[in-house]
C-alpha cells in the first residue's frame, strides 16, 4: 500500500468513526462528542444564573448535581420545585450522552387519602420529572414510570415533616 | 426470571417455614345501647370437644355489637334440651333468648351437634317445647367444627334480627411487616382470614407492594395489584389452591380491579392512554373497552349491584380534590354523587344498591362516608382524624371493615353501618391495612 493510500483509508475511516459517533449520542451540542460516562453539567450550571435563585444548584458541581435524585413534592402538588431543576437536567444531561442508559422514575405520595388515588397522584409527579428529562434531550424509551402512590412511605410517623419526605420522586439508574 | 423463583420461594417459605400470619384480634370498642339481651350457654359434652363451639357462637354474637352475651357458667349442669332448661334462672339474668346444645362423638373423628334456639320469655311448663324458635342437628368432622359454630351464628342472628349473619365470611388484607434494620427489605403479604380473624392464610408473599385485593362474586378468586418486577400488575388467584395468573400488565398504572355483579369481566385502572382512566376487561376474550376518556384522574370503580352503571373517584370537577361520580357505560353518561366534602374516594355500593360508602373528608380529617342517593344526604360514621381509608361492606349491608390508625400502626377497623358498633381488629405481627370483605360463601 503506498503512503497515499494509506493516509486516503486513514481519512476515510476517520470520517466515518466520526459520522458514526455524531449518529449515536443525542446530546444537545452537535457531533461533540459527549465524553461517556461523567455528568457533564456545565451548561445547566452556567444557565443557573439566569434569575431565579437555584438553591441546589449553586456551589454544587456535576458529580453532586447527578447524585441528588429525590425531588419532593408540595402537597397535591405535581410541579417541579425549582431547587430541583439543576440536579435534574443534569442527570438528563448524563442519560441522554449514554444512550444505553435506562433509567426508572418511581412515583410516591404521602400516606393520606385513597391508595389508588395516590397511585395516579404519584405517576403525576413522575411525568412530571420524566418530561423534564424528554425536554433536556432524553429519549422516552429511555425512561419507564412506576407509580407506588402511597405503599412505599420513605419515613414512618404522622406528622407533616414525615409526609413530607413521602412526597417524592425517585429516579433510578436500571442495571 | 431470577425475581420470579426468589418470589415463588418466598411464597413456598412463608407457607410452610414461616407463620407469618397476622393474628387478628378483635375487640369490641362500642357496643349498641339497645343490644339484645342473650345466653350462651357451654354445650353439654363441650369438654369432649376439640373445639369450644358455644364459646365461638357467644364470642360472634358479643363482638359484632348487637347481642349482650351473658354467662350461664353459674348453673350446677347445663342443659341440652329445652326440657330442661331453668327459666326462673334465666329471666334472672335477664336474657331475651337462650342459646344451647349438645355434642356427641360419633367415632371416625366425627361429631353430633344439636342445638336450640329458645325464648326466655314464653315459658309455658305445660309446653315448653314452644319456646323454641330454632332447633337443628349436624354431623361435621373436628376441622369443620369452627365454621358450624359460625353457621349457628348466622342462623341465631338472621332469627332475631332479620338479617342474614356474616359470620361465616372471610376477609382479606394486606399484612406489613417493616423491621428496624434498614437492610431488611419491608414483607407485604396478601390474607386471607375468618370475619374474625382466625384461621389467616397467605396467598402473596412479597418484598413489593401488594394492593387493592377484590373478591370475585363467588368468593373463590381474588384480584390484585402487585408491584413485583418494579411495576404494577394485575393478579387474579385461586383462594383455595393458590394458583394465578397475570390479567393485566401494561405499561404505566394496572389498578383498582373489580368484578362484575356476574364475574364475567374486570374493571380496572391503566394509564397507557396517557392519564389514568376507567376501562372494563372481558375475563374471557380479554377484550378491553375504554369507559373515561379524558387527561384526569380517574380511579376506584365499582359496579352498581344490578351491574349496569359504575361509580368511580375522579378529580375531573378541577383542583386537585376527588369526588365521587356515577358513570352509565351504556349512554356514556356520568354524574357527580358527592357534594358535601373537599375529597371523596373509593366509593362502593350497598348490597341494595341504595347506599355509597366512601372515604370522606372534611375540615381536614378522613372518616367513612356512607351516602343515601335517595336523600343525598352523607352520614359520617367515623370521627377520628386517624387515616382512615379503604372502607369495605359487608355483604349483609350491615358493617363497613376500613383500616385506621390506632397507636401509631396501621390497623383494622368495623363499624355498623348506623356508626353504633364499633369493633377494632389489630394484628399481633405487623400491620394492616386495605381490607376486602368477602361476598356470602356457599
Amino acid at each position: 500500500m503506498t503512503f497515499k493510500r494509506l493516509v486516503q483509508t486513514l481519512v476515510i475511516c476517520c470520517g466515518i468513526l466520526a459520522v458514526a459517533a455524531c449518529s449515536k449520542n443525542k446530546c444537545q451540542t452537535p457531533c461533540n462528542p459527549c465524553a461517556t460516562g461523567p455528568c457533564m453539567a456545565e451548561a445547566e450550571a452556567s444557565g443557573a444564573g439566569q434569575g431565579s435563585s437555584f438553591g441546589g444548584g449553586e456551589g454544587m458541581n456535576a458529580e453532586q448535581l447527578c447524585a441528588k435524585r429525590t425531588y419532593y413534592f408540595d402537597f397535591d402538588q405535581d410541579v417541579i420545585h425549582p431547587d430541583d431543576q439543576a440536579a435534574i437536567s443534569a442527570n438528563a444531561n448524563k442519560i441522554a450522552c449514554n444512550p444505553h442508559v435506562k433509567v426508572l422514575l418511581e412515583g410516591h405520595t404521602d400516606p393520606r387519602g385513597s391508595r389508588e388515588y395516590n397511585v395516579g397522584l404519584g405517576e403525576r409527579r413522575a411525568k412530571a420529572v420524566k418530561e423534564l428529562l424528554e425536554s433536556k434531550g432524553v429519549s422516552p424509551s429511555q425512561i419507564r414510570i412506576v407509580s407506588y402512590g402511597s405503599e412505599r412511605p420513605a419515613a414512618q410517623g404522622c406528622t407533616e415533616d414525615a409526609y413530607a419526605l413521602d412526597r417524592r420522586v425517585v429516579l433510578v439508574y436500571l442495571k | 426470571m431470577k425475581k420470579i423463583f426468589l418470589i415463588l420461594f418466598l411464597i413456598f417459605s412463608a407457607t410452610f417455614f414461616h407463620p407469618a400470619f397476622a393474628l387478628l384480634s378483635m375487640e369490641l370498642t362500642q357496643g349498641m345501647a339497645g343490644a339484645l339481651p342473650i345466653s350462651v350457654v357451654p354445650f353439654v359434652n363441650q369438654a369432649e370437644m376439640p373445639q369450644d363451639v358455644a364459646g365461638i357462637i357467644g364470642h360472634d354474637l358479643q363482638n359484632c355489637g348487637r347481642f349482650k352475651v351473658y354467662s350461664a357458667n353459674a348453673l350446677p349442669s347445663y342443659p341440652g334440651d329445652v326440657h330442661e332448661v331453668k327459666f326462673d334462672f334465666f329471666r334472672g339474668l335477664g336474657v331475651d333468648n337462650i342459646v344451647i346444645g349438645k355434642v356427641q362423638a360419633v367415632g371416625g373423628g366425627r361429631y353430633q351437634v344439636s342445638f336450640q334456639l329458645i325464648d326466655a320469655l314464653r315459658d309455658k311448663e305445660s309446653a315448653k317445647a314452644s319456646a323454641i324458635l330454632l332447633s337443628q342437628k349436624f354431623v361435621v368432622s373436628a376441622s369443620e367444627l369452627r365454621p358450624l359454630a359460625h353457621h349457628i351464628s348466622d342462623l341465631v342472628y338472621q332469627k332475631l334480627t332479620g338479617i342474614r349473619g356474616i359470620f361465616s365470611t372471610r376477609i382479606a388484607y394486606i399484612l406489613v411487616q417493616r423491621s428496624d434494620d434498614s437492610a431488611v427489605p419491608t414483607r407485604y403479604i396478601l390474607e386471607v382470614s375468618d370475619q374474625d380473624g382466625y384461621n389467616p392464610r397467605p396467598l402473596l408473599t412479597s418484598t413489593d407492594p401488594i394492593m387493592s385485593p377484590a373478591w370475585s362474586p363467588n368468593g373463590r378468586q381474588i384480584a390484585y395489584v402487585s408491584f413485583e418486577n418494579q411495576r404494577s400488575s394485575i393478579y387474579i388467584e385461586d383462594v383455595a389452591s393458590g394458583t394465578r395468573r397475570s390479567v393485566s400488565q401494561f405499561d404505566g398504572i394496572n389498578g383498582a380491579p373489580a368484578w362484575s355483579p356476574d364475574g364475567k369481566k374486570l374493571a380496572l385502572v391503566l394509564s397507557k392512554s396517557g392519564s389514568p382512566n376507567i376501562y372494563v376487561m372481558d375475563l374471557i376474550s380479554k377484550q378491553l373497552t375504554q369507559l373515561t376518556h379524558d387527561y384526569y384522574i380517574n380511579t376506584e370503580p365499582a359496579w352498581a349491584p344490578n351491574g349496569k352503571t359504575l361509580i368511580f373517584t375522579s378529580n375531573r370537577s378541577g383542583g386537585s380534590h376527588p369526588q365521587v361520580y356515577q358513570l352509565n357505560p351504556a349512554t356514556r353518561a356520568v354524574s357527580r354523587l358527592s357534594y358535601d366534602g373537599d375529597y371523596n374516594a373509593r366509593p362502593a355500593f350497598s348490597p341494595d344498591g341504595n347506599r355509597v360508602v366512601m372515604l370522606h373528608r372534611s375540615a381536614g380529617l378522613f372518616n367513612v362516608g356512607l351516602l343515601d342517593l335517595d336523600s343525598g344526604v352523607l352520614n359520617v360514621l367515623t370521627n377520628s382524624g386517624s387515616n382512615n381509608e379503604s372502607p369495605s361492606m359487608a355483604p349483609n349491608g350491615s358493617m363497613i371493615l376500613f383500616g385506621t390508625e390506632y397507636q401509631g400502626r396501621n390497623v383494622l377497623s368495623m363499624i355498623s353501618t348506623d356508626g353504633r358498633v364499633q369493633v377494632r381488629l389489630p394484628a399481633r405481627n405487623g400491620e394492616v391495612q386495605d381490607p376486602a370483605w368477602s361476598p356470602f360463601l356457599s
